[in-house]
């Protein structure tokens, strides 16, 4: 099993609830954030979501 | 602190997921080996990044986020003197042995240097060790989910301790590792955005200096003396008591993180586990400390309505009076800054980081029990499905006296902190007997006996007798330290030069072995094969020096 697949599903999955949350409740703030945090950081864990599945793709396409 | 449901949402996902590689594991399991050693058959990325997250427990989270409160800085030294030199020394010197000699333990690797007698005094110690640690652990994560989401003691222990079980009996040391490196994934991604939002409403790290005492922001700087700094410590103290002593002796001899780099494919690899995890573990420090070092400096500034935009959390300390409670700095931050949603990510990051360190420790507890007390003591010569079935009922056993351990841990508090000091400082003399026995072929068995033994006690003695922020000293008082921290470090320099000194002396009376008996296991009598066909940047020498400049840059940045 590669690790990649089910991590990578993971934080895609992650990265969509929380990019949801920026976009559908973008005032949602805790007593200090000055920011849209689940928006910004749930575009992080997408990226690295689909950077990981992207990756091992690339490894299952070499060794085939 | 309360959560909504899309808190709930991704803590639950997180708990399939984990569930759900245990499964998908579970088809790889044949054999004892599969099941306590991976088989040996782990790609180095992840034996690196699970290197790491064996020993990132969630006492590890909150208490660095603490100690960045109360020392700063210091804290640090924790990761670029207490653990890199370590690591890359580990990678360097000794991983050789330890994969080339096929021992699948550390004690197993003790008792071929050496005899029976040091690998089921080690084997004994070590298996008491990990339980009480996941134990206290356990318990530093129910009470610290009790006081701020107000969950139940026993439901959250006993929920987060089920699905460990299930996982590692399920897949077993491989299920244990790539859920390790999930959970360092998910420990990044939810406490890295705090670090940044606390340091940037403090007005950067220029703004946190500003407003701190140039001891909590420089970590070299006021070394010089034991008065001159939060820690009480000295230069002496932190570079040879916890930069050489405490961290060579966990790093490199403490079977939780070894293991990991004996699961990987190959010797290459092995190697590389250590190396290659260093540069992860470097910049650790600015997810897990600085948010505590921020939150002092957020206590100072006004907000509105004239309150501190942060209050330090607080409890009732000896004799009726207030102190800040540290380890609530980290979770209070967490309500301060967060929003649901990536609320949920932070706390499951701390489900994670308790995860990660519980199965570390009933992984490396099974191994040690199966291989050194019951193949070694209890029944030899079974066929190889007896010692599986074992290893997997050890497993059961390992789980549920841990949670017996979180429970005394709870009732007594003093026994723990006798407890803690043993943990501290039970590798210390761990990595004279290695050093000897590793580099010098003349030490003997009864040698590196005796002065395991007479280190650990000694120890154990001098704790006894010394007093630091009214701990120890139950036998008497002898000595006062300015702080519990250097009162570790002493003790593990005493311990470590006691272990060393014995095995020398003892040595030098008994009659050591012959030296084609300890082809493999000795420097000298041992060919390390040349890294033939590995790219130069995948050299460990490369690596090493690589990881040493980082290092060395973030201390002088930092000084």
């Amino acid at each position: 099993m590669d690790l990649r697949v089910p991590s990578g599903w993971f934080f895609t999955l992650l990265g969509v609830i929380l990019v949801g949350m920026g976009l559908f409740a973008p005032d949602a703030r805790a007593a200090l954030t000055d920011f849209n945090v689940n928006l910004y950081s749930g575009g992080a864990m997408l990226i690295f979501g689909v950077f990981l599945l992207v990756m091992a793709r690339l490894a299952a396409g070499r060794s085939r | 602190m309360k959560l909504a449901p899309v808190d709930y949402v991704i803590l639950a996902t997180y708990f399939a997921m984990v569930l759900g590689i245990g499964w998908m594991l579970r088809k790889k399991v044949f054999t004892s080996g599969d099941f306590l050693t991976s088989g040996r058959a782990v790609p180095v990325w992840i034996t690196s990044l699970a290197f790491i997250a064996a020993n990132l427990g969630a006492q590890e989270l909150i208490g660095m986020a603490a100690s960045g409160a109360k020392y700063g800085i210091m804290t640090a030294h924790f990761y670029w003197i207490g653990a890199i030199p370590a690591m890359v020394f580990m990678g360097l010197f000794m991983m050789p042995f330890y994969y080339g000699s096929k021992a699948r333990s550390v004690p197993e690797f003790l008792k071929m240097r050496f005899d029976e007698k040091t690998r089921g005094f080690n084997a004994f110690m070590f298996a008491v060790m990990t339980i009480f640690s996941s134990g206290i652990s356990m318990y530093a994560l129910g009470l610290l989910l009790h006081l701020v989401l107000g969950w139940n003691f026993t439901v959250s222990v006993l929920a987060t301790a089920v699905i460990v079980l299930a996982y590692t009996y399920l897949g077993g040391l491989t299920s244990a590792i790539y859920n390790e490196v999930l959970q360092f994934f998910l420990i990044v991604a939810g406490f890295a955005p705090l670090a940044i939002l606390s340091c940037a409403k403090a007005g950067g790290w220029h703004g946190i200096v500003s407003r701190l005492p140039s001891n909590m922001t420089h970590s070299w700087t006021h070394l010089g003396s034991t008065s001159q700094n939060p820690m009480g410590v000295e230069v002496f103290g932190v570079v040879a008591g916890l930069g050489f002593v405490l961290s060579f002796g966990y790093w490199c001899t403490n079977f939780l993180v070894v293991q990991r780099a004996m699961a990987a494919d190959s010797m290459s690899a092995a190697r590389r586990t250590p190396l290659i995890g260093a540069i992860p573990k470097m910049f650790l420090p600015f997810i897990v400390i600085l948010p505590g070092i921020a939150a002092v400096a957020l206590a100072q500034m006004a907000g509105a309505g004239g309150a501190h935009l942060y209050e330090l959390p607080m409890k009732l300390g000896v004799g009726g009076v207030h102190v800040p409670d540290y380890d609530q700095v980290l979770t209070t931050l967490m309500g301060k800054f967060y929003p649901a949603g990536i609320l949920g990510v932070g706390l499951t990051g701390l489900m994670a980081s308790f995860m990660s360190g519980m199965a570390g420790n009933v992984t490396a507890f099974n191994t040690v029990f199966t291989y050194d007390i019951y193949q070694a003591y209890i029944r030899k010569g079974e066929p190889d499905r007896h010692y599986l079935k074992v290893g997997k009922m050890t497993t059961i056993v390992g789980v549920a006296l841990s949670i017996g351990a979180a429970y005394l841990a709870g009732y007594y508090n003093n026994i723990m902190d006798i407890l803690q000091f043993v943990f501290g400082v039970v590798n210390a003399p761990l990595f004279a007997t290695f050093l000897l026995g590793m580099f010098w072929k003349r030490t003997t068995a009864h040698g590196a006996f005796t002065g395991l033994v007479t280190g650990t006690f000694g120890a154990v003695l001098l704790w006894c007798f010394t007093v630091a922020e009214g701990k120890g000293g139950v036998l008497g008082h002898l000595h006062t330290f300015p702080s519990t921290m250097a009162q570790n470090f002493w003790i593990a320099i005493v311990a470590f030069t006691t272990c060393f000194l014995v095995t020398i002396l003892v040595t030098a009376f008994t009659p050591p072995r012959q030296e084609s008996e300890l082809e493999g296991l000795v420097y000298g009598l041992t060919k390390i094969r040349h890294e033939e066909g590995v790219k130069w940047y995948q050299r460990p020498v490369v690596l090493a020096v690589f990881v040493l400049v980082l290092a060395v840059i973030l201390n002088i940045w930092f000084a």
